[in-house]
């Protein structure tokens, strides 16, 4: 009877041992997870290190931001630059192309072309005629031809071989006539280079150059040619 | 002997196992009612001590007051008086209490035993 008491007591005693252990066990369990949550197992000092490291990432981003920019920027400049080059290479294509164009025009290099042939004679001695000079070559006649030339188109032009610049000078010296200082025999071979049809129309032009020349008794001849070639002015 | 230490024990085990989540906002009542669990616990022992031991009050004291607490902040937090405050006061002084009475009944106790054992 008295075991039985005591069992029965001890029964009842466990019980309530069990729903204490429960819910304090639970309480306990419960706010561990609550804190886990809350702040998930970091100390003061893990904090601080966390922190500062956070920080530095955020310097080093912003570093990181301001250096793109600047990159950027110098890339837009290099780009900038490269352009320029670019152009000033292209100038200086054009200004070579331009060089070498001045340069044939001041007969600095040897040319060569499609272009006219002209020849003046003197006229066959004529006893008729007292005066001599009426069929004589003379250097206003080579002058004709050679700025009719020049305004209907012609790149070079040269006189017995002798290319003709924009400082060349035409005199006449009793037999012979002198370009730039070097005598020239008659006949003269006056050679155009430029376009041979528009050459040769505009000096046959009736009552042009043609005409007077030859109504001073001198002997004219024309060609066109396929190919002259000049060769650069000596001396410079 | 060792059944109230076994049904602890399980009790230990069966609290730390269960995966059960209740709301934040119940967190309170489950604090309340350990706290009644603890006073009454406390009571029950005081009691033994001065053999004044019931075991009908003990255990129906055990689970109304778990039950009294809880309803009371429930009640509170309805009313919006922090009434588990109270709960919580009267409670805490009461474990004082009882934890300073075994404390001097245990001293008592043992100083005469000494003077029992000097004696013979």
């Amino acid at each position: 009877m008295k075991i039985m008491k005591v069992k029965g007591n001890h029964v009842i005693l466990s019980l309530v041992c069990l729903v204490l252990g429960f819910i304090m066990a639970f309480s306990y369990h419960l706010t561990q997870l609550e804190t886990q949550q809350a702040k998930p197992d970091m100390t003061d000092s893990q904090y601080k290190e966390t922190l500062s490291l956070r920080n530095e990432l955020i310097a080093q981003e912003e570093t990181n931001r301001k250096l793109q920019k600047e990159l950027n920027q110098k890339q837009a400049k290099v780009q900038k630059n490269e352009k320029e080059l670019a152009k000033e290479a292209a100038d200086f294509n054009s200004l070579a192309k331009d060089a070498e164009k001045y340069r044939m025009f001041l007969g600095k290099v040897k040319v060569k072309g499609k272009g006219v042939k002209i020849t003046l004679a003197d006229g066959a001695y004529d006893p008729n005629q007292d005066n001599v000079n009426n069929y004589l070559v003379h250097e206003h006649h080579v002058f004709k031809v050679v700025n009719e030339l020049y305004i209907s188109g012609a790149s070079a032009v040269s006189i017995n071989g002798q290319r003709l610049t924009s400082r060349s000078y035409i005199v006449c010296n009793g037999p012979v006539i002198t370009v730039d200082g070097v005598p020239h025999p008659a006949p003269f071979v006056i050679s155009a280079i430029g376009d041979p049809d528009v050459l040769a129309s505009s000096i046959n032009l009736s009552g042009g150059v043609k005409d007077q020349l030859v109504n001073d008794n001198i002997v004219f001849a024309l060609e066109k040619v396929n190919e002259i070639v000049m060769n650069p002015v000596l001396g410079n | 002997m060792w059944l109230p230490v076994i049904g602890l024990m399980v009790g230990i085990v069966l609290g730390l196992l269960t995966e059960i989540r209740i709301p934040e906002e119940y967190s309170n009542y489950l604090s309340i009612a350990v706290l009644a669990a603890f006073d009454t616990l406390f009571g029950g022992i005081r009691a033994y001590l001065q053999n004044i031991y019931d075991e009908k009050v003990f255990v129906s004291g055990f689970f109304f007051n778990i039950i009294l607490a809880a309803s009371l902040a429930f009640l509170g937090v309805h009313l919006g008086v922090d009434l588990y405050l109270a709960a919580i006061f009267a409670f805490g002084v009461r474990l004082f209490q009882n934890i300073a009475v075994i404390r001097r009944i245990l001293l008592a106790k043992w100083s005469t035993n000494k003077e029992k054992l000097e004696k013979s």
